[in-house]
């Protein structure tokens, strides 16, 4: 079992140092690369944080929706990320192939697709769920 | 932009260059600076004095070299220099272009010679300090204007004869051109692929073909404290659907955060819709410009995709490109938000 603090938690540390004390001192034109480093140390702790546990419920929600892919020959224990590839490549054919065009189908996808997409973008830029619409009067 | 000196032969070989096109009887090249923009491809603004000639007196002058021979994209320059030209025959506010040498003995590669334009691009700065820009109502307009004068050039021209022939739909081509780039990609993105299913299902028939810049952005064109000084980054001009360069300048992803001002983060649609109108004669009809700003976030998150893997692949380590990958979330979101109603 590995002490802590957790990767999570040094992150989380090393950026309010990076914000606090350094970002200030810096000069104007290397503010924007210690704005990137921060920026990039926040998704990367929240990703630690998420462990594979979004990765586990997108996998379950694919099989729910669609026939899964049998995995490749040879491969007696394909990773998570491996099975999760090859279930979001028959998904993207389903969609191609217009199969959740109308109907029920399109209705299950979507609501699929969007709670996929919320999670990820909590994850990369949380801020950006509190954003406006694309257009205010429509 | 770097302090890197200009080295002597090139500067007595554009000297030189200048003087004999100009008719001037001696150039000097006072002051030298490397502009940022590339390792292969060199960028230099210049202060020149001219003694006699059509130039007689100081000019502030841009060189924009081309790779060096060996290099792909070896044409690059003359394209850009045509391109200029014929925009600024239409009556673009761009820099003016002078020069093309495309005779490789003079500096090791070909390069052009344009006067210099002053001022900011940065999208940042734009859409957060009003102070660049002038009016921005006026901005707007201006920038409309200036897209329908860009859209006034039709095929065919041949001295534009190294643009791809638009022979399909456009938004068809565009749809065809970005599945085969997410097939290329070792991840599927299948809230992307729904977006190119809805933009196959609503992609309107093939109307008046026009150049379309092709980034026609806020970051692409140059402003100083009165208005504009000029419409930059010419690289991805091609003939396409006028909606499309429309679309991409309203998308909310290219606001760059200043959501309520729909047209490029700096000012009100209607005044970007008043500015072209008034150039083009004909209304801009506002619910053909939403299917674009779907194409503009797809179009985007695939690029984004693709400068993500330039660094994953170790072509060019960088934050910047590592940290475009995350964009990509925030663009799929919004293009299920667009598109979940119809």
């Amino acid at each position: 079992m590995r002490g802590q603090p957790t990767g999570e938690q040094l992150l989380e540390t090393a950026r309010g140092l990076l914000r606090d004390e350094l970002l200030p001192a810096l000069p104007a034109d290397k503010r924007h690369a210690a704005l990137m480093i921060a920026n990039a140390m926040a998704i990367a702790g929240r990703q630690l944080k998420n462990g594979e546990a979004h990765d586990r419920e997108e996998l379950a929600a694919l099989a729910a929706l669609l026939p899964l892919p049998p995995t490749s020959a040879g491969e007696d224990d394909p990773s998570l990320r491996t099975r999760l590839v090859a279930a979001n490549r028959a998904l993207c054919a389903m969609l191609r192939d217009g199969q959740a065009d109308h109907g029920a189908m399109r209705e299950r996808v979507l609501d699929h697709l969007r709670s996929v997409t919320r999670r990820a973008v909590e994850e990369s830029n949380p801020k950006y769920l509190a954003s406006k619409p694309a257009r205010v009067n429509r | 932009m770097s302090a890197v000196p200009m080295p002597h032969a090139l500067r007595g070989a554009l000297e030189r260059f200048v003087a004999q096109r100009s008719r001037a009887r001696h150039v000097r090249i006072a002051d030298a600076v490397r502009l940022s923009g590339g390792a292969i491809q060199e960028n230099w603004r210049v202060q020149a004095e001219f003694d006699g000639g059509e130039l007689d007196g100081e000019q502030s002058l841009v060189i924009r070299t081309d790779s060096p021979s060996g290099v792909s994209m070896s044409h690059t320059r003359a394209r850009e220099f045509a391109l200029l030209q014929a925009a600024f025959e239409a009556g673009v506010t761009v820099p003016q272009v002078l020069w093309l040498c495309e005779d490789r003995d003079i500096i090791g590669r070909s390069f052009f010679v344009m006067r210099c334009i002053a001022g900011t691009a940065a999208a940042h700065v734009l859409t957060r300090d009003a102070a660049w820009g002038g009016d921005r109502a006026q901005l707007c307009e201006r920038l409309g204007s200036e897209l329908a004068h860009i859209h006034s050039i039709r095929p065919p021209r041949k001295d534009l004869g190294f643009l791809p022939a638009c022979n399909e739909s456009p938004a068809m081509d565009a749809v065809r051109r970005l599945r085969a780039a997410l097939d290329r990609h070792h991840m599927p993105h299948p809230a992307l692929e729904w977006g190119l299913r809805w933009l196959e299902r609503h992609a309107p028939a093939r109307g008046a073909i026009v150049l379309c810049h092709g980034d026609y952005r806020t970051g692409n064109y140059m402003v100083d404290e009165h208005g504009l000084s000029g419409i930059l980054d010419w690289e991805f001009a091609g003939w396409g659907d006028p909606l499309q360069d429309i679309g991409w300048f309203c998308a909310k992803c290219w606001r760059f955060g200043a959501n309520s001002n729909e047209a490029g983060g700096i000012g009100q649609r209607l005044d970007f819709y008043r500015g072209y109108e008034r150039i083009s004669g004909s209304p801009i009809q506002d619910s053909r410009v939403h299917y674009w700003e779907v194409m503009a976030h797809v179009s985007w998150a695939v690029i984004a995709i693709q400068q993500a893997e330039r660094h994953l692949r170790g072509e060019e380590s960088s934050l910047l490109l590592a940290l475009t990958g995350h964009i990509v979330p925030e663009l799929e979101y919004e293009v299920l938000a667009m598109t979940e109603g119809v």
